[in-house]
């Protein structure tokens, strides 16, 4: 582990701190998005309170603040809050939600109980369990960080190893088991991925916001990336960048790690869902301008061309009365058509240069050849199920069934 | 017995009565966690008021800690309308974040001062009996006076829309056909949750609250089929925590609001083997019954 702590370019507590923030991230985003796609990121809550009264066990049973012994207590708890969830789950009438809120509210008060009574109790050795709570990255030291990374590496190795029948299990259970994969187990291991992701983040996080590590890098790479391949190396990118950042934020500020490293996760996955390409609040608010806009001048243009026709070039307010739009999304249009060059001003009446009446003509055909699609295309039997794009017929289908389009329109014409 | 631990007693009680009675309520709407969400939420609001007003009266904390309760809601409808979370996730992201900012309140400005940061954990519910109103002749602990009141207005409020709960909780589409919103009465129910929790988290803290939400209510719900049984189970059962919580605190000298969780717990347990109907071993039992009916089928 020595040679990852030397890489960084700080000092060697901070190396430490960065390092142990890394591997959780690592671990995290690539575990918890499991749980995210599953729907059941809130299982990583429970099992992250649940995993608070296995750390005092840990620690009442050997007396001492052993990295491994505690991790070892806090995976125990982990794995019996997991199986009490499916348990009451399955066997009564009480609802996944319900379940989940049981098991962690009834594993945090006895975590909270066996605190209190390790507090009041007179072991030296006791201070600092609390950290547990809240996370503190500030207190890591290598052994810790050896830890973590033995159980990372075991876990991610896991994942790649099963990555086929995992991913199969995820997205289509009862495929899965149609073609013979245990899914059971396979569920059963998503679940101890969890259990895993949360004894390596207790320490640093605490067990009350090690819900907002495994859920934030999934949801943010997941606005990026579609495939589960490509999914879980960005989760696990994005959750060591927010687990480096928060960690070494928070060890300069002296304040807990874990609220600091939530703040930074749930700015990344603002900014990822406002910002993602293709599917992000802005962009898609910005696509839907863009195409109300086209909408618009399009339109006027066609009212211009089909009120040119029937005498003189009409005045604005002539073109506002016969097309029925709105004055001031009309001028809006008459803007931008004045900034192509498409239109000119001739003693207040609009005319069609002859770039704008050939715009015109091209909308003109077009809007044909997609009614002449509507009505005819059935007749093309083409060979694939293909919807040509409505603006674009004879590029979307080619200019062989586009010109047979508009033999057919002839003939129904005649 | 001194006065002090009743004091104690009837404030968890309170609290557990205030709970009991939305409970229910948020388990057969399967909202219990978005009830978990919510009193995590509220801490950044008391946390604010303290900061902005420097006071920790009820009324002031409770705006505040309101404010920031419907900011939660809000929010998590507001990433579960864009698409691109699903709505566990939703919880997931956003109530994390509410409380990590105050926490980091707490920790920057506050600690040590008036707010502690294991306070908002654990409660503070042993020192209910320190602070103190005068009415005229009798003093009375300011914990029993403003959780009394928050649950008299659940009652109230329980008992005005009973119809409309007890129809969108049961059957949202028949609830949506006779003009009752299901979606409406989900947040005010949330907002109630919200008040409940900003006075319980005073006296009792964060966990306690989550878990007198929940548990009582998961236990009474394994019980009983009716909903005003369900109801009075919960608030009965969470009267049952704060007594049997607070000997057992004493004895153990543990935190109260822990073993009151603890409490809790063990009721739930003991629902869940033993419940007449729902239980564990009276389905077993079933079980076995309707198997031997088929292994040996009546002559004839």
């Amino acid at each position: 582990m020595g040679s990852l702590i030397d890489l960084w370019p700080l000092n060697y507590t901070d190396s430490v701190v960065a390092t142990g923030a890394l591997l959780l991230g690592v671990a995290a985003g690539v575990l918890g998005t499991f749980a995210v796609l599953r729907g059941r990121s809130l299982v990583g809550d429970a099992l992250a309170h649940a995993a608070l009264p296995g750390v005092c066990v840990a620690f009442l049973v050997t007396g001492a603040k052993d990295p491994a012994t505690l991790v070892a207590g806090a995976a125990c708890a982990g794995i019996v809050g997991a199986f009490a969830m499916v348990g009451i789950e399955r066997s009564t009438r009480i609802k996944p939600d319900t379940a989940i809120g049981v098991v962690l509210s009834v594993f945090f008060s006895l975590g909270i109980v066996l605190l209190t009574a390790i507090a009041a109790g007179d072991n030296a050795n006791q201070a600092g369990l609390e950290r547990y709570l809240f996370g503190q990255a500030a207190g890591l030291v290598e052994a810790d960080v050896n830890l973590m990374a033995f159980l990372a590496a075991g876990s991610l190795g896991l994942v790649v190893a099963g990555f086929r029948p995992l991913k199969t299990t995820l997205f289509d259970p009862a495929y899965a088991g149609a073609t013979g994969l245990p899914v059971r187990a396979l569920e059963l291991a998503m679940t101890g991925f969890l259990v895993v992701a949360v004894v390596i983040g207790l320490r640093t996080v605490g067990a009350i916001l090690m819900v907002a590590m495994l859920v934030t890098p999934a949801v943010a790479a997941r606005q990026f990336v579609a495939r589960l391949a490509l999914l879980l190396p960005l989760a696990g990118a994005v959750g060591a960048f927010v687990g480096v950042t928060g960690a070494l934020l928070s060890s300069r500020a002296e304040v807990p790690t874990g609220p600091v490293i939530v703040l930074v996760g749930f700015t990344v996955v603002g900014l990822s869902i406002l910002l993602a390409p293709g599917r992000g609040v802005a962009w898609r608010a910005g696509l839907l301008r863009r195409e109300r806009r086209r909408a618009l001048v399009d339109g006027v243009l066609l009212d211009l061309e089909i009120a040119s026709h029937g005498g003189p070039p009409p005045t604005q307010a002539e073109l506002a009365l016969g097309s029925g739009r709105p004055e001031r999304a009309l001028r809006r249009g008459v803007r931008v058509l004045h900034a192509r060059g498409w239109v000119k001003d001739e003693g207040g009446r609009l005319v069609l240069t002859a770039p704008g009446a050939d715009a015109a003509h091209d909308l003109v055909a077009r809007r044909d050849e997609w009614s002449a699609w509507l009505e005819h295309g059935w007749r093309l039997r083409l060979p694939d199920a293909r919807e040509p794009d409505p603006r674009d017929v004879r590029g979307s289908l080619g200019s062989e069934a586009a010109d047979r389009l508009a033999a057919f329109r002839a003939e129904a014409a005649a | 017995m001194t006065a002090d631990d009743l004091t104690v007693i009837v404030t968890a009680g309170l609290v557990a009565t205030a709970c009991g009675l939305l409970g229910p309520f948020l388990v057969l709407r399967r909202q219990a966690l978005m009830g978990d969400a919510v009193s995590h939420a509220v801490l950044p609001g008391i946390v604010a008021t303290y900061l902005l007003l420097d006071t920790r009266a009820p009324l002031p904390v409770i705006l505040g800690a309101g404010c920031f309760a419907v900011v939660c809601v809000l929010g998590i409808d507001a990433l579960r309308a864009t698409k691109l979370v699903a709505a566990d996730a939703a919880i997931g992201l956003v109530f994390p974040a509410l409380f990590a900012l105050g926490v980091l309140g707490i920790q920057r400005y506050a600690a040590g001062v008036h707010l502690d940061l294991d306070s908002t954990i654990y409660g503070e519910i042993a020192f209910a009996p320190f602070r103190t109103w005068i009415f005229g002749p009798v003093e009375v602990a300011q914990s029993i006076v403003v959780n009394g009141l928050v649950a008299l207005a659940n009652l109230a409020f329980v008992y005005f829309v009973w119809k409309e709960l007890k129809a969108s909780s049961f059957d949202p589409e028949f609830s949506r056909t006779v003009r009752i919103s299901p979606a409406l009465l989900g947040r005010l129910l949330l907002g109630m949750v919200a008040v409940t929790a900003v006075t319980a988290f005073e006296s009792v803290g964060a966990i306690l609250v989550v878990t007198l939400l929940i548990v009582p209510a998961a236990t009474a719900h394994l019980l009983t089929d009716r909903l005003v049984t369900l109801v009075g189970l919960t608030v009965a059962i969470g009267w049952i925590c704060a007594g049997a919580g607070y000997g057992g605190a004493l004895a153990a000298d543990a935190s109260i609001a822990g073993t009151m969780g603890l409490v809790a717990g063990v009721l739930f347990g003991g629902a869940l083997f033993a419940a007449p109907k729902h239980g564990v071993l009276a389905r077993a039992r079933r079980r076995r019954v309707a198997q031997r009916t088929v292994a040996a089928p009546a002559p004839g």
